[in-house]
């Protein structure tokens, strides 16, 4: 067993004080329950008038006070770690994934940083595929994704199973979306800057025009070529037809959800009245082909 | 290497006069937008003639004396409405087509919904497009009538065409996208590379706002910052107001596209370009173009950045017609038919045109029953000012009077 002992033993101290604070809050909860009912421990004790709801309430709280209390004592969370190998190895390989995605952004940050200053070529987008969402989008694929696939069980795998696709499927259009509005972004960057220079070189050569209706003309026409270079470009081509396929993807699974919703519902789900419309579509084709047949 | 000076000082006076104006402005355009506006698109006084399903056929009143033996019908894309045509009095093709005397229909495809989704190109092409064309055919007792189609519509008039030369005696498409190879315009680019399947089986039709952010995204820097800047410097010029609502209510104002229509239309043309190849089949029969032998004029933008003229012009090399024409002009996609500028080069050059090809048509024989219209209707019927149609078609919508308003000068394409 891979047991990491100086590890484990600052994950169990730092899970200590979270639990003690943890178990403040549940014991806070529940004397403040009391309180609303209005009523000590000592009265409540056999009281029969106390409801359902209430008194499982009261057990529920009460419950968690005692989980926290116990898993708060040092002895028992180390007990909790070293009766379980594969606890701390989820923690120490989600606290990795973490760790190492949140160092390979800074990276690329850094690395975006460290590109400014250099010369604005006007019309040229070559670095468009260094970007942060693109890789955020990878990290997600590649380990984040995975916790919503999880195999669901029971009686209710089929709605959890489609209400995880949905997040995951929301996600994605989330940071497809993120991609396409920051390339959409990136022709105002350019023209800025690009206007900057011209303007610059202008003012040296004397040529600074005080109007102001003429900077902001020369600027329109500079941002109309940038997105017209910008729109032929692969790049763009390829984050959007992936953006419009996302919400393809997450309306479906949504729609999935809802279905299941309205089954409660005396409504008619879009999938029958989809059904209904492609049989009465059909139908009237058949009736003027029957048409067309009867006249000649 | 000398420092220039930096009018500094000139920069500031002109951004305080500036912002003097725009006080007044302020003033004057609060008036003006709390004030009566005349923003109501087509006036041009019509009939609805033919109905079927949400699909109408509207019948312009005449202005005039008809002039023409063939009457000409209009068919507009699935995209937008036809109200184009007809933006306001003294700025209308369809005004100008009255004046010159023919005797105009033109297709209303309606707002599909849900259940419209499952109709095609064959549905709208040898279905709703056939049977107005029988109707018309039918009530002026002809083999043949005249066709112009408008975008999308235009190659819905090809196809047609095609499919039925039989029909059709003079064929003008405008604005047409036939070649769907090329890269020059951006909706081909993108185009290649939708899944059309995906979105179509999600989203059934294609949503009109998700289309118009599309082509808002067609050139964001003019569509969605440069036109609302010029609309904020005429606040307060009361006409610009309102040419400019009215072309933006045209603008939003779109139908959803039926999702089988976007499947194929994307699937065959802007992925396949089948019908330049001879390649598309329609309802089981294959759209030869060499089949469309009737004169054909074919009229694009030079600046038209959805349709460019590298998509239309190649047309009149492959039909099977002797007498062919292309017109190129300087304007871009709607340019041709809102500006009072291109209306006079375009509308006045599709007249003369139609009136050089104006022979007396055969007489049809008799109609035949599918002619008749789909959905007898009779809502709103003011029968008392126009020549009715026929005994079996009841005019459907109330006519549009026309107020007595100057032509206002048009917005910006």
């Amino acid at each position: 067993m891979n047991d990491n002992t100086e590890g484990a033993f600052d994950i169990t101290s730092a899970l200590d004080t979270w639990m003690k604070s943890y178990n403040d809050l549940w014991g806070n909860m529940a004397n403040q329950w009391e309180t609303i009912l209005g009523q000590s421990p000592a009265e409540k004790k056999g009281h029969v008038n106390i409801s359902t709801m209430q008194s499982g309430m009261a057990a529920l709280l009460k419950n968690w006070q005692s989980i926290t209390t116990a898993m708060s004592t040092p002895e028992s969370a180390d007990a909790l770690f070293k009766g379980s190998s594969a606890f701390p190895e989820v923690l120490l390989k989600l606290a990795q994934t973490s760790v190492g995605s949140f160092a390979e952004m800074q990276q690329n940050i850094f690395q975006r940083l460290g590109r400014i200053g250099d010369s604005v070529k006007a019309y040229e987008f070559q670095d468009i595929d260094e970007n942060i969402f693109r890789m955020w989008t990878d990290i997600y694929e590649k380990e984040f994704r995975q916790f919503l696939q999880v195999p669901q069980l029971g009686l209710l795998r089929g709605y959890q199973e489609k209400i995880c696709q949905t997040i995951d499927k929301f996600n994605l259009f989330q940071a497809n979306l993120s991609e396409f509005l920051r390339m959409l972004g990136l022709p105002f960057n350019h023209s800025l800057q690009v206007m900057q220079e011209k303007m610059s070189k202008m003012a040296e050569e004397g040529k600074l025009s005080e109007d102001i209706q003429a900077h902001y003309r020369m600027w329109i026409k500079v941002l109309e070529g940038h997105f017209m270079t910008l729109f032929q470009t692969p790049e763009y081509v390829e984050v959007l037809a992936r953006t419009i396929n996302s919400l393809a993807d997450f309306s479906a699974a949504k729609d999935a959800v809802f279905e299941d919703m309205l089954m409660a519902f005396p409504v008619a789900k879009k999938t029958e009245v989809d059904e209904m419309g492609r049989e009465l579509y059909e139908l009237k084709k058949r009736l003027r082909r029957l048409e067309q047949q009867s006249d000649r | 290497m000398t420092q220039s000076k930096i009018p500094v000082d000139l920069i500031l006076s002109k951004l305080v006069e500036e912002s003097e104006k725009v006080q007044s402005r302020a003033k004057k355009g609060s008036e003006v937008l709390l004030g009566e506006l005349d923003t109501e698109l087509a006036k041009t006084p019509y009939d609805v003639v033919y109905q079927e399903d949400r699909v109408k056929l509207k019948h312009y009143r005449p202005r005039t004396e008809t002039r023409y033996h063939t009457p000409l019908l209009v068919v507009y894309a699935l995209i937008n409405r036809e109200t184009m045509l007809d933006l306001q009095p003294g700025r209308s093709v369809v005004e100008r087509f009255l004046d010159a005397g023919i005797d105009l229909y033109m297709i209303d495809w309606g707002y599909p919904t849900r259940k419209d989704r499952f109709f095609g190109l064959d549905d709208h092409i040898n279905g709703y497009m056939d049977n107005v064309i029988d109707f018309i055919r039918g009530q002026h007792e002809i083999d043949k009538i005249n066709l112009m189609g408008i975008c999308m519509g235009g190659t819905f008039s090809v196809i047609y065409s095609a499919l039925h030369p039989e029909k059709i005696k003079n064929l003008v498409t405008t604005v047409t996208p036939t070649n769907f190879d090329t890269k020059k315009g951006l909706l081909h680019v993108w185009m290649e590379h939708i899944d059309v399947d995906r979105v179509v089986d999600t989203f059934g039709n294609l949503p009109a706002d998700v289309m118009n952010f599309g082509f808002l995204l067609l050139n964001p820097a003019r569509l969605m910052i440069d036109k609302y800047v010029g609309f904020m410097e005429n606040l307060d010029n009361q006409q610009f107001v309102e040419n400019f609502v009215r072309m933006d209510k045209w603008i939003f104002d779109s139908p959803d596209l039926p999702g089988e229509v976007f499947r194929e239309f994307v699937k065959y043309c802007y992925q396949g370009n089948m019908l330049l190849n001879n390649k598309l089949e329609i309802g089981g029969r294959q759209v030869d173009l060499k089949k469309l032998t009737m004169p054909l004029l074919n009229i694009y933008g030079k600046y038209d950045h959805l349709v460019p003229p590298e998509a239309c012009e190649t047309l009149i090399n492959h039909v099977g017609s002797g007498d062919k024409k292309n017109i190129c002009l300087d304007t871009g996609h709607i340019g041709i038919y809102v500006s009072s500028k291109y209306q006079e080069a375009f509308a006045p050059e599709i007249a003369n045109w139609l009136k050089e090809r104006d022979k007396i048509p055969k007489k049809k024989a008799p109609r035949k029953k599918s002619a008749a219209p789909r959905k007898a209707t009779g809502v709103n019927a003011d029968t008392s000012k126009k020549k009715p149609i026929a005994n079996k078609s009841k005019p459907v919508a109330k006519p549009r009077p026309a107020k007595s308003k100057a032509p206002s000068e048009p917005t910006k394409p």
